[in-house]
């Protein structure tokens, strides 16, 4: 005979195990994965492993650790370097990592790379504010990490957001501006002339494309009606991406990334042959390894958020069987194509000076920015669309 | 005093220039060329006239000490053989590869190879003997090709070509000029028999003319190899080198 307090027990522990699974929320916002069906559906049966399936499997927690966010981001820095130096190292008759793992092509040089980083001393100079000069590159994570809250990275009628909201374009934005602040802090931090000088140069680069990469979301925004990231994917429905209703904006954007991420041709804060690297240049160790892959974070950020906003966020035909994932994987690509053009810039062009700079900012990209408001503005007065 | 302005660009040129400038990387990401030698294992193709390591072929030697005489190293010093002849050694050591002996053989005796990185464990090891530069060192290759960079002479071009590099280069040893020594004033002869103790080749002969109680010298054109030794050495400089 059991005992009623102990079967009120067991009911206890039979809620907890299953607090997962119970919950409507989270059950009712699965990936959907045709292909992965039949080998789910009998884990769903098991008492403690169906609360990890339904807990991988629930969209918010599936887009925003594993694709597109940071699994994929984490990935993405072991490679996309490796991209860059050997595309950048074709481009220019050379050859590109390869020592490494050649049979590979020297795939996995950035690890390589990351394992020295790992085992090399930290110095931290006795002029350097010490705390500041730790904290920072950890901290900058923060602002980096977070608008991969608010990306869709799903299609028109379909979307995989972790947090819907309507204001995820302006948090986005606001968080993108966030990160110049960190960089001027540890530039600050490593009392070196060479770190000041870069940091400065930071500062006037930040004012520069700040302000036309506002006004180039702001247009879209106008454009589309809503600066929610469920109402911008859905607004570009039918293969009327962002880029095709509004190209002026998309050529801001672009090339404010290209500025706020500090590559070729605007890498005037970092110039390696000017400042040596510039607000980085007395990091070592992991340190510097955590300061070498800000720029990539960064550009990722900038990119998905030019996927969701121009190029109509994971739109594309559905691969069958893969349901959801389909839409994740056209996402992914898109971002992988984005940043691979930002990149091989660098094979391209050569460094503008600052004042050119500035003069492209504040002149060219502002003026850019102003029409492509017009532009939207006059296309919503026409359709009516947001009034 | 003549000032250049700057150019002017209109947006047209300017959008043309950056199409232009993105279209030619693009092109050089799907077929690059590339101008890096990857070293250990491809070298860049050394010339055919390379001067390296000198062979030595005995059957050609006409003992003529001309390599010994030019040598502005003084590396190579005439050793005798068992055979009575003279030929060759050569210390690496004091050697600076200027190879005007190999120029100067008259025989071509002596060549030229692309091996240039030999090793040796003591400086005495460095004094080759003729028996070590009949036959080329022991080598090892480590370039498993070279690379040669030719221009193409129709859309002048850049093309990698491969292969792996000949060290020996087969090169028809040079004929020279055959040359034979001759007497050009018989009267000054004092008989003194030097050239034909000097003569490696036995071409000198002397002969006793007992009535008029002279010695004969005499040369055989057909024996002569025209080494020119007994032309240094004759004490009156009557011996000259012609044409044969």
């Amino acid at each position: 005979m059991i005992e009623m307090s102990e079967l009120m027990e067991m009911v206890k522990i039979n809620e907890l195990m299953n607090i997962i699974v119970n919950n409507e929320g989270i059950m009712s916002h699965q990936m959907d994965v045709p292909l992965l069906q039949p080998l789910i559906e009998p884990m769903l049966e098991l008492p403690v492993i169906n609360n990890l399936i339904a807990f991988l499997l629930w969209e918010s927690f599936f887009v925003l650790i594993l694709i597109p966010g940071f699994a994929v981001l984490g990935i993405l820095l072991l490679i996309l370097p490796w991209i860059e130096r050997k595309m950048v190292g074709r481009m220019q008759w050379r050859v590109g990592p390869r020592e490494i793992s050649p049979r590979t092509r020297g795939i996995i040089q950035l690890l390589a790379d990351s394992l020295r980083f790992l085992f090399q001393e930290v110095i931290i100079h006795k002029d350097a504010h010490k705390r500041y000069f730790l904290q920072f590159p950890f901290l900058y994570f923060i602002p980096v990490l977070l608008p991969l809250l608010f990306i869709n990275a799903g299609a028109a009628g379909s979307p995989l957001v972790p947090i819907v909201s309507d204001y995820g374009l302006q948090l986005m934005v606001a968080l993108i501006c966030l990160m110049p602040v960190f960089i001027l802090g540890l530039g600050w931090a490593s009392n070196n002339r060479f770190a000041f000088i870069g940091t400065i140069r930071e500062a006037f680069l930040y004012f520069a494309y700040e302000i036309p990469f506002i006004v180039a979301v702001f247009a879209m925004v106008v454009m589309y009606g809503t600066s929610g990231s469920v109402g911008v994917v859905d607004a570009q429905a039918g293969g009327w991406w962002g880029i095709i209703q509004n190209p002026i904006a998309a050529l801001t954007f672009f090339i404010a990334a290209l500025m706020a991420t500090a590559r070729l041709p605007f890498d005037i804060p970092e110039a390696d042959q000017e400042v040596s690297f510039g607000p980085f240049v007395e990091y070592s160790g992991i340190a510097f390894g955590l300061a070498y892959v800000m720029g990539y974070e960064k550009m990722y950020v900038l990119s998905a958020l030019m996927t969701m906003l121009f190029l109509g966020g994971g739109s594309g035909p559905v691969i069958p069987g893969l349901g959801e994932i389909s839409y994740l994987i056209w996402f992914v690509l898109k971002t992988l194509i984005v940043m691979i053009v930002m990149v091989n810039l660098r094979g391209v062009y050569p460094r503008y000076r600052l004042d050119q700079g500035m003069k492209i900012g504040w002149n060219a990209m502002l003026i850019l920015a102003l029409i492509a408001v017009a532009w939207s503005s006059i296309y919503a007065y026409i359709t009516g669309v947001g009034l | 005093m003549k000032k250049i302005a700057t150019p002017e660009y209109d947006l047209k040129d300017k959008l043309k220039a950056h199409a232009s400038a993105l279209a030619t990387a693009a092109k050089e990401v799907v077929a690059p060329l590339s101008i890096t030698t990857q070293y250990p294992r491809e070298r860049r193709k050394w010339p055919d006239c390379f001067r390296g390591y000198i062979l030595f072929d005995p059957e050609r030697c006409i003992s003529c000490f001309e390599c010994s005489f030019v040598c502005p190293a003084n590396a190579i010093w005439m050793k005798e053989a068992k055979s009575g002849r003279y030929y060759p050694t050569l210390d690496y050591g004091k050697c600076i590869f200027c190879h005007f002996c190999v120029d100067s053989c008259p025989g071509g005796a002596l060549k030229s190879t692309k091996i240039h990185d030999v090793s040796y464990t003591n400086m005495d090891e460095m004094f080759t003997d003729t028996e070590e530069m009949i036959e080329p060192p022991e080598i090892i290759r480590e370039d498993e090709g070279y690379v040669e960079y030719v221009i193409d002479r129709d859309d002048l071009t850049l093309k990698r070509t491969k292969g792996q590099d000949n060290l020996i280069v087969d090169v028809a040893p040079s004929q020279g000029v055959p040359m034979v020594s001759v007497c050009v004033d018989r009267g000054s002869c004092i008989a003194c028999k030097v050239c034909e103790k000097v003569c490696e080749s036995g071409a000198v002969s002397s002969s006793l003319d007992e009535a008029k109680m002279v010695i004969r010298m005499a040369i055989d054109s057909e024996v002569c190899t025209g080494c020119g030794l007994c032309v240094k050495e004759c004490s009156m400089q009557i011996l000259r080198l012609v044409r044969k």
